[in-house]
Parts: structure tokens; sequence; C-alpha cells
């Protein structure tokens, strides 16, 4: 069992905390919602959270997963307050203009592009598996569905974006 | 290729702007957004601080000289003054003995 944190941080150990997340909570928030001021916005709105709530907190393992359940939960919110904003399916998202050999920059881009076409939820399964390398166990506590549904979610999505990218440019993935 | 490693690099961590702590510090303190300071500040800061420090301990080489220099001069003064009253006395003295034959 974790040890419990003493006491609230102080403003030094917040500081630290801040800086050790940032990468980790601004990138869900950008490769989600591929925006870069408004996943700076919803982290710095996800880190004041965090000092409100530091003192329930009880070990560096639980920050962590807090940190991850929060910003993931906000930045679907936004999500669906964006939906006036029409979403373009995967099936109708634009293609790249080109696909090129693995770890080019162009094909990141591509996917990248392809991902952020992804319904909400199959998109976040996909960021959080891929991004924090989060197994399907701890996706499912994050986001509170079912175990099953984050794997179909992401068999789904695995199978779209390994078509979409087959068809552009005729990889073997 | 591996579909998954690629979705792995094109999902790498990134970092948020240079500001970002300092933004939420000050949300979360109410202090005012400080911009991060240049690297050449460091350097000057560092320089005038050596500056200020080796002014400091020429200085206080100084205080020290001049107040062993103030010590010895009272020594002298001191000494000077006690060697004037036994030159005083030796002649009061050798004066009574050539009344006195």
């Amino acid at each position: 069992m974790p040890e419990r944190a003493s006491s609230r941080p102080g403003e030094w150990e917040f500081a630290s905390l801040v800086r050790q997340h940032q990468a980790m909570v601004f990138s869900v928030a950008w490769h989600f919602l591929r925006d870069r001021a408004l996943a700076e916005e919803l982290s710095q709105e996800v880190f004041l959270a965090l000092h409100q709530h530091l003192g329930t907190l009880e070990s560096p393992e639980h920050v962590l997963f807090w940190l991850r359940k929060v910003t993931t939960h906000r930045a679907l919110d936004v999500a669906r307050r964006r939906q006036r904003r029409p979403m373009v399916s995967l099936e109708d998202a634009p293609e790249p203009v080109a696909v090129t050999p693995a770890g080019d920059p162009m094909l990141g881009a591509a996917l990248r592009k392809l991902i952020a076409a992804l319904p909400a939820k199959a998109r976040m399964v996909v960021v959080l598996r891929y991004q924090e390398d989060l197994d399907p166990t701890e996706i499912a506590a994050i986001l509170g569905i079912p175990i099953g549904t984050v794997k179909s979610q992401l068999q789904r999505a695995l199978t779209l974006l390994r078509g979409k990218l087959t068809r552009l440019g005729e990889v073997d993935l | 290729m591996n579909l998954e490693d690629e979705i792995r690099s094109a999902l790498r961590p990134k970092e948020p702007s240079p500001e970002f702590t300092e933004r939420v510090l000050a949300r979360v303190y109410g202090m005012p957004v400080r911009p991060a300071p240049r690297p050449w500040v460091r350097w000057v800061a560092a320089l005038a601080a050596c500056i200020l420090l080796a002014s400091g301990a020429m200085g206080y080489r100084q205080y020290r000289g001049e107040r062993a220099k103030a010590q010895v001069l009272l020594a002298f003064r001191i000494a000077g003054g006690k060697l004037n009253k036994a030159q005083k006395k030796v002649q009061m003295l050798n004066a009574a003995r050539r009344n006195n034959s």
C-alpha cells in the first residue's frame, strides 16, 4: 500500500508535480482535441482542479490516475460541447496526400489526422493505449466503461486505420 | 511497418508552451506571470554577483589593513608616552644627584 501524503504539499511540491505531469496532461488533450490553445487551457484547468483535490490523493500513483481520468473526461466534455461543429466520420475524413514509409513524419501526420476523425470515445481509447501505453483494464478504469467495450473499440479503430492507410498508399500494415 | 508502432510514434508526448508551469502557478497562487528569464540574464546576474563578492573581499581586506595600522600607531603612541615619562624621571633623578653632590 503506497504511503499516504502527510500533508497538503506546498507551492514547491505542487510546481514540481505540474512539471512532472504537464507533458502527459497536455499531450492527452492535444492528441485528442488537435487544438493547441484549447489543449493548454484544458490542461491548466486540470492542474487547478488537482491543486484543489491534492488533499484527497494518497500517493503519486493516485495523482497520476486522477490526472489521466480528469484530463480524459474533461477532453471528452469539450469534444461533446464542440459537437455543434460537425464531426467528420473516419470514412468521410479527407485523405492525406500521400503515405510514406515507417518513421516518416508524413505518415505520423496522416495517422494523427485519421485518429482525429475517429469517434470521441474510440479516439480517447487510442490516445490512452498508444500515447500512455495503458492496457485495456487501465483504460476501462479511467473511462469508466467495460473492458470489453475498450477492446472492441480499440480493435475497430485499428481495423479502420489500417484499412484507410492501406487504401491511401497501398502500405502493407 | 507495424501499425501500432506507427501510432505510438505519431502520438509521442509533447511539451506545452515554456510558460505553462508559470501560468498554472499564477492561476493557483494569484502570482503575476513572469516571463521566463533569458539565458544571458543569468550570466549577467552571475557576473554581477562575482564582482560584488570580489569587491566585498577587497574592501574587507583594506578595512583589516587600516585597522591593523591604527592599532600599531596606537601601540607606538602608548609606548612613546611611557618612554617620555621614564626619560623625565631619569632626568629628574640626575638633576637631584647633581644638586646633592
